[in-house]
């Protein structure tokens, strides 16, 4: 379930669509728009942007959920002056040409031609110098935080340009074409993976274990065993047991939904299953020494939760560590969570056996200690 | 019949708290055996130094000559026995037979269904645990302490917190249970169910053994005599029956108890009565067990199990 909201949050598969508000002040009195402003924000509209036309007196658009608001504004005189532009434009073209094909051309046109050739030049240099052209600024506004604003302005930037060209009867020689290979880039919804699956076999560990354990000796149910030959190493060993199938079932199905949903790039190697064997092991165990420790189902719930929930959001399981202040990151350094999830994206996501080893190694040194100390912790008489 | 239980001596301190003292007993093989007493005597204790579930302080505890302080015999005797914890509760999201099984692959056992049978459970053997009625619930926990076939079957206060109903029923389960040839030890606050189910008894208050015993035997010793309780029987037949050497004595304004010994006491006592013409047929009280734990611990346990 979290898997796909913060999934689809943080990029599916299908590219995003940016919703661009534009302020057209390109309009005459009667307050039809320019025509080529109206052209423009077409040729806007049919890029990567879904443009939302702001009129004027309309409030400044409010974000809902996470989409940030980015507020194109058209100038006025928007049209007019691009037509001037360009005509400006087409006749420094022009006459550039025309010097340089004189220049080329050299002593094969005779001087009395030349003279008059550059007199008329001068003449329409005269009359474009009569033209009011100059820069027209469009105005990109968005959050300080809009980590893609930038890129935006650089698409609009595109976009206008192809427009000026296009205004200038010229075509574009240089395209850029896309095509998609096969090597893996990690995504966020790849990051969120292992970590929702170690967060969910470390509650399992903690609460429902510890409940489990707890709420069998309140029913008398580890009594009963207890007067049968099956040794407290055994009934240690069946809870792990099935802890473990379960643990494996649960990643096959998220990796099955990520894969669907969100064609995650996550494949199970035989490493990453010796992972989650020992985080679960280590979770088992702890679960099951909180669980034989407080005498009371509620306590025993209660200490479960009071030590999943910090460890659940501050050991970078839920998102990454990065965007902590660094004592929370020491912190995080302290919890059993983060080695598990980090060996498991280590192996899992990143597929590299070389930076998971430090990680494994405490999870194995964890679950190592969590079933010695389970079993050594169940009274198996004496209780 | 020999010994398949001995205790001896037996003494449990929980710190400087003596909650077994000095206890002595023997369980015969194929009987039923009750630990009767009150609440906090020591019940529990005395049955799981038994069941291997708790290391007593001092004393010899046998069952079938293996001593339970000693690890090597523990496995085996675990094998013997099979145990109902007192306030058992099966697990609540497993059904009947789920339960049923679970208590049998501890004891390396398949014969669910035979126990499921005999309990009158295999109907239900599909409903979760957590839907059965009380009595439904403790039958399920008696069928998980007889699955595998035990020699020896500890029953802790089996009938505590059912209604009457519930409670006449599992008697006649633990009455059936010992026609198999199986030795049952009980233990109970409730003077009916000893004096109805057991073979013989044990009757403990703060730890000790206050009196232990065949149950016939100890009633006709230790219970008094019977009492024939008449409605207003009159001042000169009281008078008359003194005279024959009876006791007799008003308990209210118009009841008086005559004791008599045995039956034929019973019938002089009537025929006296009519030689001077009076009609009367009196109550029977036989002794019971209530009446040796009165008199012998000067008090009686109320049926919440308390000391009164
Ligand atoms: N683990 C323990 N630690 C300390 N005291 C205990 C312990 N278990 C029992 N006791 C005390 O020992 C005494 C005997 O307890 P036990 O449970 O054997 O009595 P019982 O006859 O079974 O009573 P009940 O009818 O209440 O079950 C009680 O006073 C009890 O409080
Ligand atoms: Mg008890």
């Amino acid at each position: 379930m979290l898997l796909l909201v913060f999934g689809s949050i943080f990029g599916g598969p299908t590219p995003p669509n940016y919703t661009l508000y534009v302020k057209n002040l390109d309009v005459d009195h009667e307050g039809r728009p320019g025509v080529l402003s109206e052209a423009f924000i077409r040729a806007l509209n049919e890029s990567v942007f879904e443009v939302q036309l702001l009129k004027p007196g309309d409030p400044y658009p409010r974000s809902t959920g996470f989409a940030a608001i980015r507020v194109l504004t058209i100038p006025m005189g928007f049209t007019s002056n691009l037509i001037n532009a360009t005509i400006v434009n087409r006749v420094d073209i022009t006459v550039e040409t025309i010097m340089m094909m004189v220049e080329m051309a050299g002593d094969q046109i005779p001087p009395e031609a030349r003279a008059s050739i550059s007199s008329s030049m001068e003449g329409i240099n005269a009359f474009r110098g009569s033209m009011p052209a100059g820069v027209m600024t469009l105005t990109l506004e968005g959050s300080r935080d809009d980590r893609v604003l930038q890129p935006i302005e650089g698409i609009i930037n595109t976009i206008a340009s192809r427009f000026e060209l296009a205004l200038l009867n010229a075509s574009s020689t240089i395209d850029v074409k896309t095509r998609f290979n096969d090597t893996r880039q990690l995504r966020s919804v790849d990051y969120y993976l292992p970590g929702y699956v170690a967060a969910f076999i470390m509650t399992n560990g903690l609460i429902g274990v510890s409940s489990l354990v707890s709420d069998m000796r309140r029913r008398g149910i580890i009594k009963l065993l207890a007067s049968t030959p099956v040794s407290r190493t055994t009934w240690t060993m069946s809870i792990v047991i099935v802890q473990t199938v379960a643990s494996l079932i649960l990643l096959s199905v998220m990796i099955a939904v990520g894969w669907l949903v969100f064609r995650i790039a996550a494949i199970p190697d035989i490493y990453s299953i010796i992972v989650i064997i020992l985080g679960t092991l280590a979770f088992t165990g702890f679960g099951m020494v909180i669980g034989v420790s407080l005498k009371e189902v509620e306590a025993v719930t209660a200490l479960g939760n009071s030590l999943s929930f910090p460890m659940m959001f501050l050991s970078g399981a839920l998102w990454p560590l990065e965007l902590m202040p660094p004592y929370l990151q020491d912190v995080a350094r302290l919890m059993p969570l983060y080695y598990f999830h980090s060996a498991l994206r280590e192996t899992l996501i990143v597929g590299s056996v070389m930076t998971a080893t430090f990680p494994s190694l405490i999870v194995g040194v964890m679950a190592t200690a969590g079933i010695l100390l389970a079993i050594s912790l169940t009274k198996w008489r004496d209780f | 019949m020999n010994e398949i239980i001995v205790v001896d001596k037996l003494t449990k301190k929980y710190g400087d708290f003596l909650a077994v003292n000095n206890v002595s007993f023997i369980v015969k093989q194929g009987e039923v055996f009750s630990l009767l007493g009150p609440n906090g005597a020591g019940k529990t204790t005395i049955v799981e130094i038994l069941e291997c579930l708790r290391t007593p302080t001092s004393g010899v505890a046998l069952i079938k000559g293996m001593n339970v302080k000693d690890p090597s015999e523990v496995k085996r005797i675990k094998r013997l026995i099979g145990v109902l914890p007192q306030e058992f509760n099966a697990i609540d999201n497993l059904t009947v037979y789920e339960n049923v099984e679970l208590a049998a692959s501890a004891k390396g056992s398949r014969n669910v269904k035979d126990i499921l049978e005999a309990l009158g459970l295999w109907e239900m053997r599909k409903s979760a645990f957590s839907k059965l009625s009380g009595g439904l619930k403790r039958r399920v926990g008696i069928a998980m302490a007889l699955v595998g076939d035990p020699e020896i079957v500890f029953l802790d206060e089996p009938t505590t917190g059912l209604d009457p109903e519930a409670r006449r029923e599992t008697w006649s389960y633990i009455r059936k249970l010992k026609k198999s040839g199986v030795t049952i030890f009980l233990t109970t606050h409730y003077m009916e169910e000893a004096e109805r189910l057991s073979d013989r008894v044990a009757i403990i208050v703060r730890g000790r053994i206050a009196a232990e015993g065949d149950v016939r035997r100890l009633v006709s010793e230790q219970g008094g005599k019977t009492r024939l309780i008449f409605e207003d029987l009159g001042e000169r037949a009281a008078e008359a029956l003194r005279g024959k050497g009876y006791e007799v004595e008003p308990i209210t304004d118009d009841r008086t108890v005559v004791k008599v010994s045995d039956k034929s006491e019973v019938f002089e006592v009537l025929s006296i009565l009519r030689g001077l013409s009076i009609d009367a047929y009196p109550e029977i009280h036989h002794p019971g067990l209530e009446d040796v734990f009165l008199r012998i611990v000067g008090s009686k346990i109320s049926e919440r199990g308390e000391l009164i």
